[in-house]
């Protein structure tokens, strides 16, 4: 219908081309635009008006003192201890918990990579945790598990000659607790790509090095690892991602105590602004955190095309 | 034309019909007449009821028993005022949150709520919620002689009040109280502690772990509500002053015996799992016979008095807060209010103040206690009269030996206004202090420490 109006107007083939791809761009626009504008009002939009509202002071204690500030909040944040250690404490979250998880998912790849039978078991129920919500698997661990006395894990540590710990109580314990919950709960994802990424690895490369007698580490070490980087660095960087902007677990077991020791900057910016009722400085805190997970992303992206 | 002749169908019809009639109808009248009665104590109060008839107002409240009662009643509220109620429970830990930002937001989604009396000041500072007085002062709201305001109990009164106005009135409250184990007291022939140095001692008398049985457990889990809801009482029991020379100071040589005092006992003679419990856990762990004393909330005693549960039934008796160095006795003044929400409109206001009003009049407060039809009656009634019922002190006895006395004497004796600093700042200030008190506890930082950080942080939250 569309080409013979067009011809109808005398207009040349070249233009009618033109006019087409125009058409078919106008709507390709029209289709993307709900969804794009669905988008930036679910993110965009709040994400500059988080930055906006940090520009502020926004004190629901004491409202006779809002008003902007600019930068204010920033270089309060800059001189603010609190903010320092609670950084430091995702820091040690996010690179031990990305760290296991690579570690302990590799290590199940490999063992189940050479499973006769029961693999597809396995990885059913090595997906579990997975699913859970994070909310769930917080208050699962500081109820059943954790709880000195009554919980399972707390059971099994005093029948192994340990004693009693108590394990969300001591600042230390506090902190291997939650980095092992969150392992517990995320290495099956690691796992399961990695296993995938094994599964695809040329067969005949090993066979060839098995016929020039490399011994299995060797193997392991020059053709597995080299092989699997790309998708363990995928690993690293999308765990790390998550790690750092942690929430509900931790909130839920420990709530950032005792004290401070598990207080990772998520949870110190919630805690400004919710708690605190201070919402600009708050919300300085989450664009300090968003900065920081930029950073970190943006390293691991680099290192991921180096080489 | 046909004439009617009846048949013996027809015949059979009507009859039933008759006789259920004349079976039904007494007792349809009898129940209208029984509304009737029921409401008859409320119109008695010399107002219109009626005046915001049709209006519909959310009331935000805890899932907790005594709003359930209140809730049951909820009927009788519409049959007196035409006015519907919708109810929405809101678990504790989120309703101080989600009111406040309904309040902020301005959208008046909660006409009234569970207001928790520390947060007050902060509504009053940013004018989210209306002065009762004028409400209370004006004949058209409010019979004053029907709703009696002088016999809600003092000590909740001015705990809701800000610069001597009221802002919510109060529904129900508590105040902490010593619970103990009367058999293993009387076993070693030990007295309920009347100092804090001999609750140590008793403590230290009962604390067999071994055996699984704790001297003691106070709230230790971190939070506005826990252990900043324990600590103020040993704060000001150690002599400690909030507002020392008019300037918010939680550090001091007072505030460090005091949480040196809360620490040792949690540290010593605590299970080690308190440093994480709330009042729940505690009553739990009482119930099942592993701790020996606790000091909290008189309510708790519907807890450990419950029958499914609770195995030390018929062994519990009580006693007032033990004295501290500086002789006073300090409970907690705790109740939950209600207030109006500043951003309705003046005819919803209304509604909500007599939805208020017939809260926490007398008659409902009966109600919903001892002249309640479900198992659960409420033990913190707002009234000094009906504290004085013989009916509802028959009720409150079955909790076991004392405890109408120490609740009692604690109302008219212990309660302290300044028990915990009344400002607008506070969430921030219970939230700061129950992390230094947890560091202090679980050895993150030294008691002193602990109190001096809280300090630093909390001193620029007080300028402006």
């Amino acid at each position: 219908m569309a080409p013979t109006a067009i011809a109808a107007a005398g207009i040349g083939t070249e233009d009618f081309g033109h006019a087409l791809a125009k058409r078919e761009r106008r709507f390709a626009a029209a289709l993307l635009a709900p969804a794009f504008l669905a988008l930036l009002a679910t993110t965009t939009f709040p994400l500059m008006f988080l930055i906006w509202t940090s520009a502020f002071r926004m004190d629901l204690a004491m409202p006779f003192t809002n008003g902007f500030v600019g930068f204010e909040n920033y270089r309060v944040l800059l001189t603010d201890d609190r903010f320092w250690s609670s950084l430091l404490v995702s820091l040690i979250y996010t690179s031990s918990t990305v760290a296991l998880q690579v570690a302990i998912g590799l290590a199940l790849a490999l063992l189940v990579m050479d499973m006769k039978r029961g693999q597809g078991w396995f990885r059913l129920i090595a997906i579990l945790p997975v699913v859970l919500s994070p909310a769930v698997v917080g208050m699962i661990w500081r109820t059943f598990m954790l709880a000195p006395e009554f919980g399972i894990v707390d059971f099994l540590s005093i029948n192994a000659g340990l004693g009693s710990q108590n394990w969300l109580g001591d600042p230390v314990l506090a902190m291997v607790s939650v980095i092992a919950i969150h392992t517990w709960q995320w290495t099956p994802f690691a796992f399961m790509v990695l296993l995938a990424s094994l599964a695809s690895l040329p067969e005949d490369i090993y066979e060839a090095a098995r016929l020039d007698r490399a011994t299995a580490w060797q193997r392991f070490r020059r053709i597995t690892l080299p092989l699997l980087r790309p998708a363990i660095v995928m690993v690293i960087i999308m765990r790390t991602m998550v790690a750092l902007t942690a929430f509900a677990a931790i909130f839920t077991v420990t709530a950032g105590g005792p004290g401070t020791a598990t207080e990772i900057l998520n949870l110190y910016a919630y805690r400004k602004s919710f708690t605190e009722l201070s919402i600009g400085y708050g919300s300085a805190l989450a664009v300090a955190l968003l900065i920081v997970t930029i950073i970190i992303s943006g390293i691991l992206f680099a290192l991921r095309r180096a080489k | 034309m046909t004439s009617f002749t009846p048949t013996r169908r027809t015949l059979l019809k009507t009859g039933t019909a008759a006789a259920a009639l004349a079976t039904f109808a007494p007792a349809v009248l009898r129940q209208a007449a029984a509304q009737d009665a029921d409401l008859a104590p409320y119109k008695s109060a010399k107002i219109d009821w009626q005046q915001a008839s049709g209006e519909t107002i959310t009331v935000a409240v805890i899932p907790a028993s005594y709003f359930e009662n209140l809730i049951a009643l909820g009927p009788q509220f519409k049959a007196l005022t035409g006015i519907d109620v919708r109810f929405e429970k809101i678990p504790p830990a989120q309703i101080r949150q989600k009111s406040v930002i309904d309040l902020t937001s301005k959208t008046g989604t909660y006409a009234t709520h569970a207001a928790d009396p520390m947060y007050y000041a902060l509504y009053a500072a940013n004018k989210w919620v209306e002065p009762l007085d004028t409400y209370l002062n004006d004949k058209s709201l409010t019979d004053s002689s029907w709703f009696n305001f002088d016999d809600i109990i003092p000590a909740w009164r001015s705990a809701n009040g800000i610069g001597g106005k009221l802002y919510g009135m109060p529904y129900d409250g508590e105040v902490t109280i010593q619970v103990y184990r009367k058999d293993l007291y009387d076993a070693k022939g030990l007295k309920p502690a009347d100092t804090l140095e001999a609750y140590v001692a008793n403590a230290a008398a009962l604390n067999a772990p071994n055996d699984r049985i704790w001297g003691a457990a106070l709230r230790g889990v971190a939070g506005a509500g826990q252990n900043m809801y324990i600590y103020p009482s040993i704060f000001r029991e150690f002599g400690g002053d909030w507002m020392k020379g008019g300037k918010l100071t939680v550090n001091g040589p007072e505030a460090e015996a005091a949480l040196a005092w809360y620490v040792d006992l949690m540290k010593k003679y605590a299970p080690t799992a308190a440093a994480n419990w709330n009042w729940p856990d505690i009553a739990d762990a009482f119930s099942q016979g592993t701790v020996a004393s606790y000091i909290d909330a008189h309510s708790s005693a519907s807890v450990i008095n419950n029958p499914q549960k609770s195995k030390i039934i018929g062994k519990v008796a009580y006693a007032r807060w033990p004295k501290g160095p500086s002789g006073k006795r300090t409970t907690s003044i705790w109740n939950w209010g209600f207030p109006i929400n500043a951003a309705l409109s003046d005819k919803k206001k209304k509604a909500t103040w007599l939805f208020i009003q017939w809260a926490a009049s007398a008659e409902t407060q009966a109600r919903t206690a001892h002249r309640f039809a479900g198992p659960t009656k409420r033990s913190g009634v707002n009234r000094t009269s009906i504290w004085k019922d013989p009916d509802y002190i028959k009720l409150m006895n079955g909790f076991g030996p004392n405890f109408v006395e120490a609740t009692m004497q604690a109302l008219q004796d212990d309660t302290d206004v300044d028990w915990r600093p009344r400002v607008p700042q506070w969430p921030a200030i219970g939230d700061t202090m129950a992390t230094a008190i947890q560091s202090a506890l679980s050895g993150q930082a030294t008691v002193k420490a602990a109190l001096d950080e809280a300090q630093r942080r909390i001193e620029p939250m007080m300028r402006g």
